[in-house]
């Protein structure tokens, strides 16, 4: 019989067993992760590599004699105004809809989780907006919002309310995509929620239930508790997503009036496609990605350190 | 019977694939064009005579090309106005149409990058006889010395007018003709007696959703004051008094409530139709439209007029212009190909009449000195227009993102979100930004 020590930290050449069986790194194993990895490495590596890279030159579209260029577009974002006013609306955007989606989320999930026939339907109604494309969302959302004959501005009059000039106004323009997301986006969260709930084993609330707990008491010590972790993806995911914020923007606002709802990518895509600008565009979108990396991970480490305690 | 089924299926069979047969022997070419889709009104005219507007009168071209064409089928690739950025991802991942609707006014950027095709040898080939273009159109599609499109129509700015409503306010004159403002202060005090009548805004203005409103205008009162903001086309300046009085005046016409405020384009044109204000500022190409609109019951009922924009300061009539046209675009051709693209030009270009219909200015000076032209509705009014239109110079780079920028601090002006020095101020850092950063 063979005897075989395994320390820790110290590589092992992989020792056979009579059964044909081997103990110790196969390195044959490698191939089962291989496809990922290669699609990693070229989809999601070699991009971010080629990105930070074309950050330093000033590149243009059609223009292939590149030069290096230092440092340069980030000291020209640093100053221009503009970007510094998508920095701000996207934070905004985010902190306008994340919390909502938590929220609202939760709230619907917790209404939501029953087996009867209707909780089923309002789930499939609730999630439904979600498969619907940017381009649908945002021309419902046009036909709710025109001042003239919009259905918010027909309802207001109804009411005898001076219509709301929603995308046009300055200040109320972000909001409106704000809204318009939050309807589009909304069944995600409830579903992950819902999945979550339905974890819980029910022993808990009846062992709640012999100790006279109130629905509230159940809901702060078992439910929430129990859904930490789902919570914590469902902000982490939101974040991601809604730092990307583009589609919404650039067909209800085209990032006005004055600015006022240009997010970061519909300032990146501008750079990149309308100015050809790429080195530019692409130095924005670093910045995007630090600011993104920067805001999930903050909220990753709080909400463990949480967990923990 | 049944040997009469077998041979009608058969003859059937027969006819479908010489057919078939018959148009895989054609070569086929893309054609990338805005203008808007309407298949299901004219998907199958052929006869462009019995089609209207621009989307109508394009699609019934392409048609009847098609019919005709004996060794070309044009394959129409419809894109959003104004489809520029869709055409620059096509052209950088590689598949660019074989041939695009281009503005003049982007020609350069293109072209300065080797991405069109010259077309000088083919034209002169073709028979399409250069010096039959108008001075604009020439010029407009002619960059470092060669001939990069096919011109298609010179467009301008105008004002589309509501008579009925005109009559209502006491704005027509004996001759029937409306009555216009000639300065700043008519031009307010004439809106505020509309509104006053009427109960409806002097303008219909397209504020939401799109910057051309706002440029186009703009620049137009730049023009009528004589103010060369591209004296020097690597940097914009507007920092002239007049310009400041340009912003002025259509931020004082938003502040009192002389304009609609929140229509985007499509609701701004059916606003003019359904009488909702008495003066449209818009483009040449809805002439035809609204002329059709006059001959049917509605708020523009026999009441429809068309003018050059009024003179509203003591200066030069010249108005913002720019038109459009068509390029190849450089790929791999086969000679097949290419001869079937200037194939269909030259179709176009024997066909500028009928697009002139929709109200835009042909680019052929015989079509233009013609009795037919002179005929169609309302050209009388804007003849004008064919000597004023006046295109930013060519040698100024990335013009569509200088109108977009523009036409975004003078909206915000206009409309109260940032103080009119301040708006002047960011569109000169912003577009000399562009500028100095543009290949």
């Amino acid at each position: 019989m063979t005897d075989a020590t395994l320390s820790p930290g110290k590589a092992v050449a992989a020792v056979k067993r009579p059964t044909g069986a081997s103990i110790g790194p196969r390195w044959s194993n490698a191939l089962f992760v291989a496809p990922y990895m290669v699609f990693y490495v070229v989809l999601l590596v070699y991009p971010l590599f080629k990105g930070i890279w074309m950050s330093m030159l000033e590149s243009d579209m059609f223009d292939d004699t590149s030069k290096f260029a230092g440092l340069a577009n980030y000291y020209r974002l640093f100053n221009d105004k503009i970007f510094i006013g998508t920095v701000w609306n996207t934070v905004l955007f985010v902190l306008m809809t994340v919390p909502v989606f938590v929220a609202i989320g939760l709230l619907l999930a917790l209404a939501l989780n029953r087996s009867d026939r209707t909780s089923a339907t309002l789930r499939a109604i609730f999630f439904g907006t979600s498969v619907l494309s940017v381009t649908i969302v945002t021309i419902i959302w046009k036909m709710m919002y025109m001042p003239g004959n919009g259905a918010i501005a027909s309802l207001m009059r109804l009411l005898g309310l001076e219509p709301i000039a929603f995308i046009t106004t300055a200040s109320l323009a972000l909001p409106a995509v704000a809204i318009t997301t939050i309807w589009w986006i909304i069944g995600l969260p409830m579903m992950l929620f819902l999945a979550a709930l339905q974890q819980i084993p029910g022993e808990l609330y009846e062992a709640a239930a012999l100790d006279n707990a109130s629905r509230w008491r159940s809901f702060w010590s078992i439910t929430l508790p129990s859904i930490r972790r789902t919570m914590l993806v469902v902000v982490i995911y939101e974040i991601v997503a809604q730092f990307q914020l583009f589609g919404q923007a650039q067909l209800l606002t085209q990032g006005g009036p004055n600015n006022a709802s240009r997010p970061i990518v519909l300032f990146i895509y501008e750079q990149g496609f309308r100015s050809w600008n790429l080195g530019y565009a692409a130095a924005a979108s670093e910045i995007l990605f630090l600011i993104m990396a920067v805001a999930a991970l903050a909220q990753f480490f709080a909400s463990r350190k949480r967990v923990e305690e | 019977m049944r040997k009469l089924t077998t041979a009608l299926l058969a003859g059937l069979v027969l006819t479908a694939g010489a057919g078939a047969a018959l148009a895989a022997d054609k070569t086929e070419i893309s054609v990338a064009r805005f203008f808007g889709a309407c298949e299901a009104d004219y998907g199958t005219v052929t006869d462009v005579t019995k089609a209207n507007g621009e989307c109508g009168i394009i699609t019934a071209l392409i048609n009847k090309f098609n019919a005709e064409s004996t060794t070309t089928v044009v394959k129409p690739e419809i894109v959003e106005w104004p489809g520029y950025d869709q055409l620059t991802a096509r052209i950088r991942s590689g598949e660019p149409p074989v041939i695009s609707v281009m503005h003049e006014a982007v020609i350069s950027d293109y072209s300065s990058r080797g991405l069109l095709e010259p077309l000088d040898e083919d034209f002169a080939k073709a028979g399409i006889d250069v010096n039959d273009m108008t001075d604009a159109s020439r010029q407009g599609v002619t960059k470092d010395g060669k001939i990069y499109a096919m011109p298609f129509d010179t467009h301008t700015w105008l004002w589309h007018i509501n008579m009925n409503l005109f009559k209502e306010a006491g704005l027509v004159d004996g001759a029937g003709k409306p009555i216009l403002p000639k300065s700043t202060d008519e031009l307010m005090q004439q809106a505020q007696q509309f509104k006053d009548k009427t109960g409806k805004p002097y303008f219909i203005s397209t504020l939401a959703n799109e910057t051309a409103f706002y440029t186009r205008t703009f620049d137009t009162l730049l023009y009528q004051q004589n103010v060369d903001f591209f004296a020097d086309p690597t940097k914009v300046n507007f920092s002239a008094p007049e310009a400041k009085n340009a912003l002025q005046l259509l931020a004082d016409i938003f502040s009192k409530d002389l304009t609609t405020k929140n229509q985007d384009y499509a609701a701004s044109v059916s606003a003019f139709a359904a009488g909702e204000g008495g003066v449209f500022i818009c483009g040449t190409w809805l002439i035809d439209t609204y002329d059709q609109e006059s001959k049917k019951d509605g708020a523009l009922a026999n009441g429809y007029a068309v003018t050059a924009f009024p003179q509203l300061y003591a200066g030069s009539p010249r108005v913002w212009a720019d038109g459009h046209s068509w390029v190849l675009l450089k790929q791999d051709l086969s000679d097949a190909q290419r001869a079937s693209a200037v194939e269909f030009m030259k179709f176009l270009w024997d066909n500028n009449y009928e697009w002139a219909r929709t109200g835009h200015l042909p680019v052929r000076k015989s079509i233009i000195e013609s009795e037919q032209f002179k005929n169609l509705p309302h050209r009388g009014d804007i003849a004008s227009l064919a000597v004023n239109g006046t295109a930013l110079p060519s040698a100024v780079k990335r013009q569509f993102s200088i109108q977009e920028i523009e036409g975004e601090e003078v909206g915000s002006a206009m409309r109260g979100d940032k103080p009119v020095e301040q708006a002047l101020t960011d569109a000169e850092t912003r577009i000399n930004e562009l500028l100095a950063n543009a290949k």
